[in-house]
């Protein structure tokens, strides 16, 4: 059994001037995830060092980067899930601190609920010592100038949400066999105030048991709750399917039944990996023995050594 | 190992075709925990209330959602459970409460989670569907749409019990709340009310559940538990039925409970065996106890608990089953 980091950097449509930066994003969080593994870490190490990365890179809708609310605020979701335990930590619209996936983490190990939100997120992350960050220094001007278009009365809801380099996840099984998610997002551009999505929903932003794989997803978040997407894969993949299947068949019900897009990340404990998506692009990275594999339009899939830095 | 006590009504599949006009059904629930025996008459009675609502809904020929809305109001208005009216308090002192709604036909839902000083949480997750493009809105921002569509605002006090002031102060110890209620087997203790909920078929063979609570005694302020959180407290899929959970609710997270029991039922499984594995893979996996009500679109359903003990209800063809201890099953006409 190999290894394996998985890495999501949205599902979505990506304007060409923000694709290569989306690339070296997922890839350098692969990377990350991968060096942890390698090392003997855990899986759950894994995914949250690569979805802090995500975080702290302002190119991508999660931590810095995280796209406004109606108001031209930043709240955020985030999910860990430890496929061993079915433990799982979520925080939903919590506010100023720069890694929601490090703070849904804590509330998995340190207290005995699984989600925290709102203001009940943050009177926790104080008690944790997690130190707060003003709201502007998680607002790009990207994510203004996207919020700024929005409010416009003419704006298209179409329009609206393409580009923002949606959700961002990965998935890890380790040397030990235990497979682990983590999902984290900034939510969808001008939403309502406190509008939770997928993300933080177990069985929806994510999913792991050791005795079947671990998924995290992105897209359109609330047709992903509807389908319970992350659960439905696994369901299928305990009655066979393999991986990539699996992952095909959840998204194309999602499609069919309530007319949603987007794309999942999916590994099972024997380390095999499937980076899957029906909306028109996904940037992914995989890191596995000494390659590393990555993508962002349907059909592709490059190839690189590890070591080489991209 | 324990055993999942649950009840269905047994219609076998080849008798459901037979049946010329659909059949509709609700079922309720009051919470699975150790009900005490000074609740348990208020208990009943409270679930016999809301099975009768939402069957009157039906029955003139109202849907299933607009059945298990007017259910699981009647539970939130009633003060012996842990919903709306007579939730329980955070560590704080304060309520904070969640809801959930779903409609099988289309998969539509409505959520709100931690949101403060309204009467009818169900009601406005209902909102949430009907007159948002999102699924779920929490805390501050649920309460602004609330506000936004015109739902009043009731006072804390108005909507926290003499009993549970008493109960809030005399447990601040959450962890052993939480043994003691749930997952303890034949303590009597009692120190936490539950999670109310609803499934229902209607005569057009669509199904929806719904699910509304206060959360856990003295939880930490923020806490959203399952009930809110679609596949785990609830879900609604005319293609295979509609489940409302109670119980311990990070238990019913791990296992995603209402969208298991599905699962089982689209694998072919009756409601009860589907419902009985769920509850029986909970206790083994993650020493979790709870309960579920089930309700298949060809009008099977079934009451099953691993808890000490669960009030519920159901109305089917002019009968009205209940119970509340294991192995239980009283009957009584519909029209008494």
């Amino acid at each position: 059994m190999l290894p394996v980091v998985v890495v999501h950097g949205g599902a979505d449509h990506i304007p060409k001037e923000r694709s290569e930066k989306s690339t070296l994003g997922v890839c350098s969080a692969a990377r990350a995830g991968y060096t942890i593994l390698q090392g003997g870490g855990s899986s759950m190490d894994a995914v949250v060092e690569a979805v802090t990365f995500l975080e702290n890179n302002p190119s991508f809708n999660a931590g810095c980067g995280s796209v406004l609310n109606i108001k031209g605020e930043v709240e955020m979701d985030a999910i860990v899930m430890d496929g061993k335990t079915l433990g799982s930590g979520a925080v939903s619209a919590v506010r100023n601190i720069a890694n929601p996936i490090q703070l849904a983490r804590l509330v998995m190990d340190k207290t005995s609920h699984a989600c925290l939100t709102a203001e009940g997120a943050n009177r926790f992350a104080r008690s944790m010592s997690v130190p707060e960050v003003p709201l502007e220094s998680l607002i790009t001007e990207y994510s203004r100038m996207r919020w700024t278009k929005n409010l416009a009365a003419d704006a298209n809801p179409v329009e609206c949400q393409i580009g923002k380099m949606g959700t961002v996840g990965a998935v890890a099984v380790d040397v030990e066999g235990n497979v682990a998610c983590a999902t984290s997002t900034g939510g969808i551009l001008n939403k309502m105030e406190g509008r939770v999505g997928d993300t933080p929903c177990i069985g929806s932003g994510g999913y792991a048991d050791n005795q079947v794989g671990a998924v995290s997803t992105t897209g359109h978040g609330e047709a992903i709750m509807k389908v319970t997407l992350a659960r439905l894969i696994l369901f299928h993949v305990e009655q066979g399917q393999s991986v990539e299947a699996a992952s095909d068949l959840g998204l194309a019900f999602m499609k069919s039944r309530v007319h949603g897009l987007g794309g999942v990340v999916t590994v099972d404990p024997q380390g095999r990996w499937a980076a899957r998506f029906s909306s028109l692009q996904m940037s992914w990275a995989a890191a596995q023995k000494d390659t590393l594999h990555y993508g962002l339009y349907t059909g592709e899939h490059s190839t690189q050594s590890i070591e080489k830095p991209v | 190992m324990t055993m999942a006590e649950g009840f269905s009504n047994g219609i076998k599949p080849e008798d459901q075709e037979r049946n010329l006009k659909m059949s509709a059904v609700v079922v309720v629930h009051g919470g699975a925990w150790a009900i005490p025996d000074d609740l348990a008459e208020a208990s009943v009675d409270g679930v016999k209330v809301a099975a009768r609502e939402g069957f009157s809904v039906l029955n003139t020929g109202g849907s299933a959602l607009d059945a298990v809305e007017a259910a699981v109001r009647a539970l939130e208005d009633n003060t012996v459970f842990n919903a709306g009216h007579g939730a329980v308090l955070n560590a704080a002192g304060e309520v904070e409460l969640d809801a959930f709604i779903m409609d099988g036909r289309t998969l539509a839902t409505g959520a709100v989670s931690s949101v403060k000083n309204i009467a009818n949480p169900v009601s406005l997750a209902r909102a949430v569907m009907e007159k948002t493009s999102h699924i779920m809105l929490t805390s501050r921002g649920a309460n602004l749409f609330a506000e936004s569509i015109g739902t009043a605002t009731v006072p804390t006090d108005t909507l926290v019990t003499e009993y549970e002031r008493k109960e809030w102060e005399k447990h601040t110890n959450y962890v052993s709340g939480v043994m003691e209620d749930f997952n303890s087997q034949w303590k009597v203790s009692a120190v936490a009310h539950d999670t109310v909920g609803a499934v229902a078929v209607d005569s057009a063979g669509n199904v929806a559940c719904a699910t509304s609570t206060g959360g856990i005694r003295n939880k930490m302020v923020g806490r959203v538990g399952d009930s809110p959180i679609i596949g785990s407290g609830g879900y609604a899929d005319n293609l295979s039925g509609a489940v409302s959970c109670t119980g311990h609710g990070e238990s019913i997270l791990k296992v995603t409970l209402a969208r298991l029991i599905l699962s089982h039922i689209e694998q072919g499984k009756s409601v009860a065996d589907s419902s009985q594995l769920s509850l029986q893979y909970m206790g083994d996996r993650v020493c979790g106890a709870g309960g579920a009500i089930v309700v298949s679109p060809s009008g099977q359903w079934a009451a099953t608990f691993t808890s000490e003990r669960m009030a519920w209800a159901a109305v089917d063809r002019d009968v009205l089953w209940y119970g509340l201890d294991p192995k239980e099953r009283l009957k009584e006409p519909l029209s008494q």
